[in-house]
């Protein structure tokens, strides 16, 4: 489904982006995520397709703003009931089989107040759906539940997407749900910067900004000092580089970035590949911290602060202690290399 | 002691029963902010502060037989049961239209937008959204001014000039007790009065809870 839409109120933006099965709309907050899903919804005046003048009434979607909205009169089993129009015992049936799917089935008679965060986010998922919608909005779907929570509808969300076939924009400022994407549209100040699978994206986003919204916490500025062996070099703070990129003017500015998954401790008990000797730099380390299941490490090398993730297994053989020095890699094909941009005025642009 | 009581009640009901009619729509219209919102609220709210006989002193002069209403052609309502209700109907006004205003405020208008996006036209949304959310401070509003109007005092003896028989009420049939010495009937009278405001009430405060508890279980994040 192809979207092609000039909003012009509450914010003024242009958008056109594709939505295929599960597709993620990725964007800080202030971006125009939710305004891009209310004109969807026809909650918002916009020109363009699809549904060009149809009332939210008569559109074929089901639409799940933030914070849910139940309604706080009715039982769960009402507030499905709500958007069905199969009235009697036939619409009963089938607003329970509804819950049933979402694993409700015993909290049909409770209302809102009585159910929890994440069963209410469930409810209103079963009530998006009752009409048979072609197309599910949903806003932030995750934002106010907890770790577990935010799993189990992450989990029911994926299931039945995929089971009925129904396609979804998710909007969200989280970029590990926008990993579980079959698409993913990052919007950033009312625009599309770059859309695509989720790997492409992540893996190799083509600018700065994108590069910082899914995630990349090492961007180091720097130039372009040659060209060799169908890669270029590039001097930072911490020394030369070596990547594989097409070719750049010597002396171009640039910004060289990795993703803190990606970096890699020397083993030292193991040869090191030759080729891999210019990009090893010796650091120490600043702090080594867990940060879920995983290990946050900050190595300082000279002039630059590395930030590094590790699964706790590879801690546990490498067992990092603050305060040692020790060797890290930036393996060529996990470097990227991104145009500078100017800065973002407000800081809370650049994901924490 | 008893047609002043049921003069008493059938004000109150009908005083009730305008503020509900004229009330509503307005609180309705005033629930989001315009320009001159902040003048035409303080115009409705003015009985407040006002003294209950400048109110009824104007409306005396305005329903009299010289009044503008009467140079029209219409009759003149000062002393009669319609001019007691149009007087204690504008007195009580500020008690309902202000549980009427935070009734309609209370309303997530995002609520009334997934109601749309769920298929419900306008008279779905008014009857299956609208009014359940907004019900009890309609009641527990109209139940204030019914209390208000049950016990008003001043305007209705400036506009009805309490003749008994005919527009003597409650309040002032109690005042002349107490003017005439009769202190048993006075304390017979009051303590009805008592009863009857404290049940309404009590009444009001329990319709407050359930309408707090119905609206709030929204869990939106900032």
């Amino acid at each position: 489904m192809e979207v092609r839409y000039r909003i012009r109120r509450p914010v003024a933006l242009t958008v056109g982006f594709s939505i295929r099965g599960f597709t993620a709309l990725l964007g800080p907050s202030g971006a125009g995520k939710t305004t891009v899903l209310k004109a969807l919804a026809g909650l918002v005046p916009a020109e363009g397709t699809p549904f060009a003048g149809l009332p939210p009434e008569r559109r074929p979607i089901g639409y799940l703003p933030q914070g849910h909205l139940l309604f706080p009169h009715l039982t769960a089993l009402e507030n499905v009931r709500f958007g069905l129009g199969t009235p009697g015992e036939a619409g009963r049936r089938r607003a329970l089989a509804l819950l049933e799917r979402f694993g409700l089935a015993d909290k049909a008679d409770r209302r809102p107040h009585r159910l929890s965060g994440g069963e209410r986010q469930r409810v209103a998922l079963a009530r998006a759906l009752a009409r048979d919608p072609e197309l599910l909005l949903l806003d932030e779907p995750t934002a106010s539940l907890d770790a577990p929570a935010r799993r189990g509808v992450l989990e029911a969300l994926l299931e039945v997407v995929a089971e009925l076939g129904v396609r979804a924009l998710v909007a969200t400022h989280d970029p590990e749900l926008a990993q579980a994407a079959d698409r993913v549209v990052v919007l950033y100040r009312g625009r599309v910067l770059e859309e695509g699978d989720p790997r492409t994206v992540y893996t190799r986003p083509r600018s700065l900004t994108v590069a910082r919204l899914t995630g990349f916490e090492n961007l180091f500025p720097g130039r372009v000092e040659g060209i060799d062996q169908g890669g270029l070099w590039v001097a930072t703070a911490a020394g030369r580089f070596w990547l594989e990129a097409p070719p750049r003017p010597p002396g171009t500015p640039v910004v060289l970035g990795i993703r803190p998954e990606e970096v890699l401790f020397v083993r030292e008990d193991r040869p090191l590949a030759p080729a891999l000797a210019p990009n090893v730099r010796t650091g120490r380390l600043l702090s080594v911290r867990p940060r879920g299941a995983q290990v946050a490490v900050r190595v300082a090398l000279s002039g630059l602060t590395l930030r590094v993730l590790l699964p706790r297994h590879v801690q546990d053989r490498l067992d990092l202690v603050a305060g040692e020095t020790r060797r890290v890699v930036l393996k060529p094909r996990y470097l990227q290399l991104f145009s500078p941009e100017e800065a973002p005025s407000d800081s809370s642009d650049s994901p924490s | 002691m008893i047609p002043a009581f049921l003069l008493s009640l059938k004000l109150a009901l009908a005083s009730a029963g305008l503020l509900l009619l004229l009330g509503t729509p307005l609180a309705y219209l005033l629930r989001r902010p315009f320009p001159g919102r902040a003048l035409v609220e303080s115009v409705l709210l003015l009985p407040l502060a006002l003294p209950p006989t400048v109110l009824g002193f104007y409306l005396l002069l305005a329903l009299g037989p010289e009044g503008p209403l009467a140079r029209l052609g219409a009759a003149p309502l000062a002393f009669t049961f319609p001019g007691m209700v149009i007087g204690a109907t504008l007195f009580s006004f500020p008690f309902a239209f202000t549980a009427y205003r935070e009734a309609f405020r209370a309303l997530d208008p995002e609520l009334l937008a997934t109601a749309r996006t769920l298929g419900a036209g306008p008279a779905k949304r008014f009857f299956r959204v609208v009014l359940p959310l907004v019900w009890p401070g309609l009641v527990s509003g109209t139940l204030l001014g019914f209390a208000h109007a049950l016990g008003e005092f001043g305007v209705v003896l400036m506009v009805g000039g309490n003749i008994p028989g005919k527009t003597q009420v409650a309040s002032t049939y109690l005042y002349d007790l107490v003017e005439s010495l009769d202190f048993a009937a006075a304390n017979r009278a009051s303590l009805i009065l008592l009863a009857v405001a404290f049940g309404l009430v009590l009444l009001v405060r329990s319709l407050e809870e359930r309408w707090r508890f119905a609206t709030a279980s929204d869990d939106r994040s900032p």
